[in-house]
């Protein structure tokens, strides 16, 4: 089996999203996609950062081989990513394809995604290989059952690095063991405008798991999103912290129902307007930021939520949220624009999909 | 809404920083929200959190600053000031020194989730093989030689048709 013509792909990609955006799936009103990531790394070789440029193209090759010949999806592609712009990279950035550190590394790397995007690889990341499978709503089990099968599938063709005490080997000793973050990316705007959300972190990192922003480590919240994962990777089975982490999602989505309920029963009427004038904000705006549109979409993401406004997709809003990210801008119009020229552009875009 | 640092200009940066356990809001002018967000960058890093964390553990393992690991030469005292390990022996070779961290970062240090089957498979062969072993043994002890050749050759079949990929 062969790899589809990269080339091609990632224009066609520019003017739709993956399928875990579509909005649909459990509890998908507030939970956005559940994603499972695997570390992995073959035996006979040394982690990246002892590799040298001649064991790292090895590494690269041997990986990318074996996924081309295990059979994980019909239509997958597979990107060297030496050979793509920056703005290309930031692309795959913002659609989760590849990690913010998989994008400015260095040595011989590349990434395998199909057409659906529920499946990505990405080789030469901090491991030899990163196995990523994302799907719409609350499906954390489903995820894992598709990562797990696409895990043995290359298992079969590769040695991974592995034993019994320690598990799967990992560069990092953060990753070892099962080697899986399992993380689940939630709306939570009422927590946000009731000051509950401490509460929420409070809640879940007593339990072990981790808050982060829309891009995981180390990046800002903004839109109200946020991701939950699994802090330890050791010492606990896959399915044992899958189950952690289900256990206390419904929890934070009633609590966000619960204060949605109570801002409407307070202040129906600001919460209406604020609504309305975040969605006006976005029909008529010449100059929208990156932040702002984060803000506005997730007010009315919120008002949509609540039957505030009947007029718009939930799949279309999903998408926004990613659509008018700097790199997809660049990409839809086919060349570098400024921060300035990326606000005109937001805004027109903006403007177009709301339009009527 | 108004910019909360220049008090002038009209908010459109929103911002939310988590920092610990507690968020903070910040409603920002675009301006203002430039010069604000090289300060907020300054959330410590997985791996500053890491490095921190093996030198709060490490100094009582005096020793293992002598360790090198033979395999890809990492020296322990490396591996403390990056927090990355060099190859997969390096868990072996540092063991002592990993497991009080494994013990403060994870829930465990005894790995209990998936085995790949061939490390499955690999166990089976291995316990085979030793079992032709003593049987070999034996045989030799015995004397009986048509036996022998014939388990000696068994030996050769399964711990040679290994590592197809290698
Ligand atoms: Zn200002
Ligand atoms: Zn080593």
């Amino acid at each position: 089996m062969n790899f589809q013509a990269p080339t091609m792909k990632i224009s066609d990609l520019a003017c739709n999203t993956g399928e875990w955006l579509r909005g649909t799936g459990p509890e998908s009103d507030i939970v956005i996609s559940s994603r499972i990531r695997l570390a992995r790394n073959v035996a006979r070789f040394p982690f990246l950062s002892r590799a040298n440029l001649k064991q790292k193209k090895e590494v690269e090759a041997v990986v990318r081989d074996r996924i081309r010949e295990s059979d994980i999806a019909p239509d997958l592609c597979y990107i060297n990513l030496s050979e793509i712009s920056s703005i290309d990279r930031l692309f795959l950035v913002e659609r989760h394809l590849i990690s913010r550190e998989h994008a400015v590394g260095e040595s011989e790397r590349g990434v395998a995604f199909g057409k659906t995007e529920a499946i990505s690889l990405m080789v030469n990341e901090e491991d030899h290989l990163r196995i990523q499978v994302i799907h719409s709503g609350f499906e954390l089990r489903e995820a894992w059952k598709t990562i797990d099968e696409v895990d043995n599938k290359l298992e079969k063709k590769l040695s991974y690095a592995y034993n019994s005490r320690f598990g799967y080997l990992t560069a990092c000793p953060t990753n070892v063991g099962t080697g899986m973050r399992a993380s689940v990316m939630l709306h939570l705007p009422a927590l946000g405008m009731t000051h509950h959300i401490e509460k929420v972190f409070n809640a879940v990192m007593k339990l072990g798991l981790v808050v982060r922003g829309l891009y995981g480590e180390g990046t800002q919240v903004s839109g109200d999103l946020y991701q939950i994962s699994n802090q330890f990777t050791l010492g606990k089975s896959e399915l044992e912290i899958i189950e952690i982490i289900e256990s206390v999602i419904p929890r934070i989505t009633t609590y966000e129902r619960m204060a949605r309920k109570a801002i409407v029963a307070e202040s129906r009427e600001q919460l209406e307007d604020r609504v309305w004038r975040s969605y006006g904000m976005l029909k008529v705006a010449r100059l929208i930021s990156s932040e702002e549109i984060m803000h506005l979409l997730s007010q009315v993401r919120m008002g949509v939520n609540l039957g505030i406004i009947n007029d718009i997709e939930m799949k279309t809003l999903n998408e926004l949220f990613i659509l008018t990210l700097p790199g997809h801008l660049q990409k839809l119009e086919g060349r570098e624009l400024d921060s300035t020229q990326r606000n005109v552009i937001r805004a027109d875009y903006v403007r177009k999909r709301l339009g009527k | 809404m108004k910019c909360e640092s220049c008090n002038k200009k009209h908010a459109t940066v929103h911002l939310t920083e988590i920092v610990g356990n507690t968020k903070k809001e910040k409603h920002l002018c675009e301006e203002c929200a430039q010069s604000v967000n090289t300060h907020l960058k300054k959330i410590p890093s997985p791996t500053e959190i890491l490095t921190s964390l093996i030198n709060q553990v490490a100094p009582e393992i005096n020793e293992m600053s002598k360790i090198t690991c033979p395999v890809c030469g990492l020296s322990y005292l490396e591996f403390r000031s990056n927090g990355r390990l060099g190859c997969p022996m390096d868990y072996t070779i540092f063991r002592k020194g990993l497991i009080p961290l494994l013990e403060k970062m994870h829930s465990g240090t005894q790995h209990v989730g998936k085995v790949p089957s061939r490390a499955g498979k690999e166990l089976i062969k291995k316990n085979e093989l030793m079992q032709l072993r003593n049987e070999l043994n034996k045989a030799v002890e015995k004397e009986d030689y048509e036996k022998a050749a014939e388990l000696r050759d068994k030996i050769y079949e399964l711990s040679g048709a290994n590592d197809e990929n290698q």
